[in-house]
């Protein structure tokens, strides 16, 4: 543990201080080009008689340059250019608008992203717990239906169709397959939903739901992108590993339960869905299920990753303001370099620091298992 | 259920990935034969134009990464084990990559290719698709590096490893061909289609937000059409917003078909894909027992 929280403090240290460098070579490249730009156009800006918005003034002023210059047309349009590029930027100018702010990175912009971190930090934090349960919820029931040797509900419906003659005489036929097809299509649907990327669901609901709010972007990190079913299916991986692992045949030889019904004494609860650490008992599912999770712990770390992109994307994507994610696209727009450097070190931080929390957990798991705590 | 129910589900479900690719070829094919019907024809070959250049970069993605991704991973086993010294910086770099989320690289990578375009560096367009393709790679060629690490780890313990190198083997070649090459081919394939399902997602999403964020910078005539930057248009936002209209209304719920076609086409086309990516992947694992 200790190597491991050395290596990343010095990463942490060592891309730090390159961002930092980066910022501060940014900010100064910024201050220089503008300086540069404005020094060349200057004289011609402080006379009064001249207006570039006039085109006869211009070209007025086009021709005087050729009158003076007449060796260098391209260092003429290149001027215009300049002088016709700085007008613009006075309307177009993030800085010149109504609540506009100083350029780069300053104090007030400063304390902007830090509130604008800290949200970004609790809707990350909240998604991750969600995420993580959701994941082992759903891996456990997928899991649970593949010990029941159950397929998929169309495979399903297809036998029932397949061999209704036997069983014609069995009144819920009908009923049974309406069930299943029924479950088949939610299943399709969940799946799609599951699958889509946040700003197809945002926007196919956005004219009757708020897609700006805070629930709706916690409830988009934890289902969409493929973010869950990913997850969940690694975890799922890992109980299917274990699951073909020598200790469970042992465990069962010893008289521990087996049996995966729903809702059964010596089956499995539904509950277990719900809170899979409490409520196996002396069912061999416990035994599969810690040492999974065991496993499953540091792909915590992998997630965390993907996790960022996702809610990256909700925040660009659907335009949301005051977010992180909006102000890093903004200030790209911008040409900010020095905000934008500034936001990936943030968001290198939340990843660093959740390596740390995920390896700190790990090692005091690892000490459990070694009978050292 | 049944034995005999059970049976034939099982028989059904066997090749799950080979299923599941028929089944993404066939959904493929009826929605261009249902495009090549009812939508106008510059849509039609704008979106035919868009997956392609899509699937090519998806394909470039996995290529990069299978050879960065070997290379790598070969490379720091050797490091550890021949030169510990250079070991530790060069797993600490491999890091530092891994700590920067995919989008924030890939979005770099992009502000990147926007300078390169501007400045006449990157002039065709499969220039550019090979750029993107190359920095999507250099964020998700990792999670082979892992997995080849992980393989020879898992060989390196058992006495085969021992055999080979007493009879004289060289160690690069019982790596590169008899663990890798003869063992592990069907965990590298698991593992390209799963890198072709992120590039999928993540070169939709990248251009999404560059043609919504960024669509006053960036000239999008000068970026190849993909999937994402069709569906960042105007016209495509405005049929999926349809969609939750059809919802409320089931009324509505036809014109999704005929006049909202483009926008729930370029949906369907990635929702889909990446469905049938992630069951093909899964279909994989369980034919090998990965």
């Amino acid at each position: 543990m200790k190597t491991k929280l050395i290596e990343h403090t010095l990463s942490i240290l060592l891309v730090t201080c390159v961002f930092l460098i980066l910022i501060t070579f940014l900010k100064r490249e910024e201050e220089r080009r503008a300086a540069t730009s404005r020094s060349s156009i200057e004289p011609y800006l402080q006379i009064d008689s001249l207006d570039f918005g006039n085109p006869l003034h211009t070209a007025l002023f086009k021709e005087t340059l050729t009158l003076f210059h007449p060796d260098s047309p391209a260092q003429n349009d290149s001027l215009l250019r300049s002088i016709e590029a700085y007008r613009q930027e006075q309307f177009t100018n993030q800085i010149n608008k109504t609540g506009g702010e100083e350029r780069g990175v300053s104090p007030a912009k400063l304390a902007k992203l830090g509130n604008m971190y800290a949200q970004f930090i609790l809707v990350y934090i909240v998604v991750m717990i969600l995420s993580y349960r959701a994941a082992q919820s759903l891996a456990i029931f997928r899991f649970v239906r593949m010990k029941q040797h159950k397929g998929s509900y169309f495979g399903e419906l297809y036998d029932l169709v397949k061999n209704r003659r036997a069983k014609q005489r069995e009144p819920s036929l009908s009923m049974r397959a309406g069930a299943l097809f029924a479950r088949a299509i939610l299943k399709g649907f969940s799946y799609a939903v599951l699958f889509a990327p946040a700003y197809v669901i945002a926007y196919s609901i956005r004219s009757s739901i708020n897609t700006d709010s805070y629930f709706f972007m916690i409830l988009l990190g934890v289902i969409s992108n493929g973010l869950l079913i990913n997850y969940a299916n690694k975890f799922f991986t890992f109980l299917v590993t274990e699951d073909r692992k020598g200790y469970v045949q042992t465990a069962i030889v010893k008289n521990l339960s087996n049996s995966y019904t729903w809702g059964t004494t010596d089956g499995v609860s539904y509950w277990a869905l719900l809170r899979p650490n409490s409520l196996f008992g002396s069912h061999v599912f416990k035994h599969i299920y810690l040492n999974a999770r065991y496993q499953f712990l540091t792909t915590l770390k992998e997630h965390a990753s993907f996790l960022i992109t996702g809610l990256i994307i909700i925040e660009m994507a659907l335009n949301i303001q005051g977010h992180l994610g909006y102000e890093m696209l903004q200030n790209i727009l911008y040409k900010q370099y020095d905000v934008v450097v500034s936001i990936i070190l943030g968001v290198f931080l939340i990843v660093k620091a959740t390596d740390i929390a995920v390896d700190a957990w790990f090692h005091w798991e690892s000490r459990k298992y070694e009978n050292k705590v | 259920m049944s034995r005999s129910t059970h049976n034939s589900s099982a028989a059904w479900c066997q090749q799950k990935d080979r299923l599941w690719l028929l089944i993404w070829i066939s959904g493929l094919t009826v929605l261009g034969m249902w495009d090549a019907v009812f939508l106008n024809q510059p849509s039609f070959a704008l979106l035919r134009t868009a997956f392609l250049n899509s699937t090519v970069a998806g394909v470039l993605v996995v290529g990069f990464s299978v050879v960065m991704g070997w290379s790598v991973g070969v490379s720091s086993y050797f490091l550890e084990t021949r030169r510990p010294a250079l070991y530790f910086p060069f797993t600490f770099l491999l890091n530092v990559v891994r700590s920067i989320p995919q989008i924030v690289g890939i979005l770099v990578g992009y502000i990147v290719l926007t300078i390169l375009i501007e400045q006449e560096v990157l002039r065709s367009q499969f220039s550019q698709l090979v750029w993107m393709a190359f920095v999507i790679s250099m964020f998700v060629f990792l999670e082979l590096v892992d997995l080849i690490r992980e393989r020879i780890a898992h060989y390196n313990k058992l006495d085969f490893f021992q055999a080979m190198l007493c009879c004289g083997i060289k160690e690069g070649r019982i790596i590169n061909r008899e663990i890798l090459w003869k063992n592990s081919r069907a965990h590298l394939l698991h593992k390209m289609i799963s890198i072709f399902g992120i590039t999928i997602f993540l070169q939709c999403s990248i251009d999404f937000i560059v043609s919504v964020g960024l669509s006053t910078d960036v000239s999008l005539s000068n970026f190849p059409v993909t999937l994402g930057g069709l569906l960042a248009k105007l016209d495509s936002k405005q049929d999926i917003l349809a969609i939750g209209s059809s919802l409320s209304s089931m009324s509505n719920m036809q014109s999704l078909f005929f006049e909202h076609l483009q926008g729930v086409s370029i949906a369907f086309v990635i929702v889909f894909s990446l469905l049938c990516i992630y069951k093909i992947s899964s279909g994989l694992v369980k034919r090998y027992h990965l």
